[in-house]
């Protein structure tokens, strides 16, 4: 189980994440990065690619974000007006249905023709008929992992939120996310805690290739050093506290 | 906007130049402009590279105004590329000040009879058509540096590189960006082996002394350029994806949706599409002190442009569009930002299209000239072949379909001659319509998002239908024609397509500019009637429905990761250009 975030963290937290996000999760480690909110940047490679959750499978787009990721439905609704499930431009969020292994792809609306006809429910999206994403007949729930992909405003906005609540990485991840820091990563990260027990950022990173296999797996999470609202600009939820 | 330059780079005793009334054309601009000049005056018959054809050049509607956005300059003539119309447009300093000259269209036609190379000086005053040998096979970077010294920092430059004066049918017009860098060009069809066909090596407009050009109304076009740019600024994509990743914002979408055309167009998903995105380029330009932001002219409110600086921070090239790292990239099986950069300035200083040169470097990796993902083949390739016109040099700098000759390849994405650019048409089949039927051969803006739904061209279109995707192709295309017409950045189509309130600003400003009452229906009238000339050009130069068909292997191969052809039937493509 992740804990809980504390309860003084929340404060500047944006109105898209609002909800609690529990995993059940099946990683071999459980580390902790402290960060400067400057190395979000460090991540942008990775969430392009895509990074793993433990979620609850059978249930819908919408669901998923809102529900499980504690993305606001205005948010969702209003910013991410570009999805693909398994690489298919998803139009109705309701009946598209998350499975164990699914690959979901978030992002803002885009230029050019094409751009346009990949919108969600856009009115161009008959150009793209073929690849179009269409419910399958059955769904079964369960739990399972989901890959999400963020490009461009979601990954500056929803991206430091992801890795604070915690992202799985395989060890080939994570050491390329060190080595690709760099020297930007060493200065910009204050500690590592690794299974409950803290230590210098240099000392985890030299150990790291001993610590973990490039296959293992680690639930990643980023304490960032600064409230990821003010870097990403987005408005505090409201009525926050 | 009331003259025409007519220069006659032929006539006896060395060129000789005439100013004409505008007539008709004082209240048109760009594509409407040039193709209806083009039409009117140029054989369709003609050898693109001889006597007879002529290279038109036209501002926008609104260029050289206050109004925003509105710095696009058109270029026309029959294209060495395709064999048919052609117009090819670019961002950059040039449009403004042609404008505020007073200019409407300048059309050079003729061929010098002697091997001379020409500069053409076009201040208030007057025009000044000069030899100067001097400049003989510059490439443009260092071209300019050398006419800056001559002409100042004050003008606007159009200007053709090595490739332009060897007469490649990939060559590029550039133009020169606000802080005189030839980094924006006029790049599809061959535009610039016609004026290097015609020896005139550059073209300076000096607009010392001349003022903003002037509305009807004042107060009204002041107004609407407020509205407008207000409702530029609040869309999601002209407000805030283009300014923050330039339209490369596209390559992780495209990639994600299997529609990114990889190693010459054989799969739709290039692995490394991450490490070439807009979003990571974003990044790396930040990180090295360039810019993710940046307007290629001035008025421009989106700024989808950037800086590229190398590794030590220095300038290397603007930023890369979106279908150069393409061209460059995935479809060359390339993942490294620094080689297509790179590759992007070498198209810049010897004047190519970055879409047509990137694709017959794919096809030349292809037919195994070099391996696919060679970066410093293919950095080889562009700067010491096709830089130094080399006999593979001018193989590649002749584009895709040459390059795919020469090499025995039979898989060559063109249409008419023109390279595809980087969506396959396979996953999206509308776009492929497009290709297909566009009077400009394989063309991603042909067709652009513009504003259907608002202007209704041609009736309500029932997705679900079949024939829906040549319908909505048809409807794209005549009202992009008609925002090409206006000069404007067809960028504006997002806060045009989504909000009815801003493209009535821009009908206002049209409207308050010239004293009249413009509505949807007239733009609509205006692209058909542009489309019309332009399909008849065609036909007159030998082209007929069979030229509207996208290469075959779009139908019998399927594509990876969707496995899936082409399925618009020929019958259907026929029926695009009826209309009433
Ligand atoms: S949006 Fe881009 S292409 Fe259009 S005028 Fe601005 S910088 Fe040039």
């Amino acid at each position: 189980m992740i804990p809980e975030r504390k309860p003084g963290r929340s404060a500047g937290a944006p109105v898209f994440f609002n909800r609690k996000l529990t995993m059940p999760t099946a990683v071999d480690l459980q580390v902790q990065l402290n960060l400067d909110s400057e190395l979000i940047s460090a991540f942008y490679l990775l969430l392009q690619k895509g990074v793993r959750l433990p979620v609850a499978t059978g249930c819908s787009v919408i669901k998923l974000l809102n529900d499980q990721l504690g993305i606001a439905e205005a948010y969702v609704l209003n910013r991410i007006t570009t999805l693909f499930l398994d690489g298919k431009p998803v139009d109705d969020l309701t009946s598209s249905v998350i499975d164990n292994g699914s690959v979901l792809a978030l992002s803002a609306a885009l230029p050019g023709l094409v751009g346009s006809t990949m919108r969600r429910g856009g009115h161009l999206a008959a150009m793209r008929e073929a690849i179009s994403y269409h419910p399958p007949q059955a769904v079964t729930t369960g739990s399972g992992t989901v890959t999400i992909k963020l490009f461009n405003i979601p990954m500056k906005e929803i991206g430091p939120l992801l890795v604070e609540r915690g992202v799985v990485l395989t060890g080939s991840e994570l050491m390329t996310l060190v080595a690709d820091g760099g020297a930007r990563f060493q200065k910009g990260c204050d500690s590592v805690t690794l299974n409950g027990r803290s230590s210098p950022c240099a000392e985890f990173t030299e150990q790291l290739p001993t610590i973990m296999a490039p296959q293992q797996t680690a639930l990643v999470k980023v304490r960032w050093n600064e409230a990821v609202s003010q870097r990403t600009g987005v408005p505090p939820a409201e009525g926050a506290s | 906007m009331d003259k025409i330059l007519r220069i006659n780079m032929g006539a006896s005793g060395g060129p000789s130049q005439n100013i004409e009334e505008a007539g008709e054309f004082s209240a048109l601009g760009g594509r409407a402009t040039t193709s209806m000049i083009v039409a009117k005056e140029v054989p369709p018959d003609c050898h693109p590279l001889g006597a007879e054809n002529k290279l038109v050049i036209a501002p926008g509607m609104l260029s050289g105004t206050t109004g925003a956005m509105s710095g696009r300059i058109s270029v026309g003539c029959k294209s060495p590329l395709t064999g048919g119309i052609k117009e090819s447009n670019a961002g950059g300093q040039p449009a403004q000040v042609m404008a505020r000259l007073g200019y409407a269209a300048i059309i050079i036609e003729g061929k010098p009879a002697s091997d001379d190379l020409y500069k053409i000086h076009i201040d208030k005053d007057k025009v000044t058509i000069s030899v100067d040998n001097s400049l003989k096979l510059m490439d443009n970077y260092p071209l300019v540096e050398k006419l800056r010294k001559e002409y100042g920092d004050k003008a606007a430059y159009m200007s053709i590189g090595s490739a332009g004066e060897r007469k490649m049918a990939a060559a590029s017009i550039a133009c020169t960006d606000p802080e005189l860098r030839p980094s924006r060009h006029c790049g599809r069809g061959g535009v610039g082996a016609v004026m290097g066909a015609k020896q005139v090596k550059a073209i300076i407009f000096d607009d010392s002394g001349c003022t903003h050009r002037q509305p009807k109304n004042q107060e009204k076009f002041k107004a609407a350029n407020r509205a407008y740019v207000e409702g530029i600024r609040k869309h999601a994509v002209s407000g805030e994806g283009l300014p923050a990743y330039g339209t490369n914002i596209l390559t992780n979408v495209l990639n994600e949706a299997g529609g990114y055309p990889t190693r010459n167009f054989k799969t739709g998903f290039f692995e490394g599409g991450t490490k070439i995105s807009g979003e990571t380029q974003a990044e790396l330009e930040i990180q090295r002190g360039g810019l993710a932001t940046h307007g290629c002219h001035r008025g421009c409110v989106i700024q989808c442009s950037g800086i590229y600086n190398d590794k030590d921070g220095k300038f290397l090239t603007k930023q890369p569009e979106y279908e150069t790292v393409w061209s460059h990239g995935g479809h060359c099986g390339i993942d490294d930002l620094d080689t297509i950069a790179m590759l992007d300035y070498l198209d810049d200083n010897i004047g190519v299209d970055t879409i047509e040169m990137g694709v017959a470097i794919g096809v030349a990796m292809d037919g195994g000239v070099i391996e696919f993902g060679d970066s410093e083949g293919a950095i080889r390739l562009v700067r010491d072949e096709v830089g130094k016109g080399t006999p593979l040099g001018r193989i590649l700098g002749n584009g895709a379909e040459m390059t795919g000759k020469a090499f025995g390849v039979d898989r060559v994405p063109v249409v008419k001659g023109q390279a595809l650019p980087a969506y396959d048409p396979r996953t999206v089949q509308g776009i492929g319509v497009t290709y297909a039927t566009s009077t400009m051969g394989a063309d991603h803006t042909a067709g652009y998002a513009v504003a259907t739904n608002i202007l209704k061209v041609g009736g309500d279109v029932d997705p679900l239908k079949p024939e829906g995707q040549v319908e909505l192709s048809r409807n794209l295309q005549i009202a992009t024609t008609a925002i090409d017409s206006t000069g404007m950045c067809l960028f504006i189509a997002f806060p045009i397509l989504d909000q009815p309130e801003t493209f009535d600003a821009l009908l206002d400003m049209l409207g308050a500019f010239y004293g009249i009452k413009m509505t949807g229906d007239d733009v609509v009238a205006l692209g058909k009637k542009v489309l019309t000339l332009e399909r008849e050009f065609n036909q007159k130069a030998g082209f007929g429905a069979e030229d509207d068909r996208l290469p075959r292997f779009f139908k019998t191969e399927p594509l990876a990761p969707h496995n899936i052809t082409f399925t618009v039937k020929d019958e259907e493509l026929d029926e695009l250009y009826n209309w009433s």
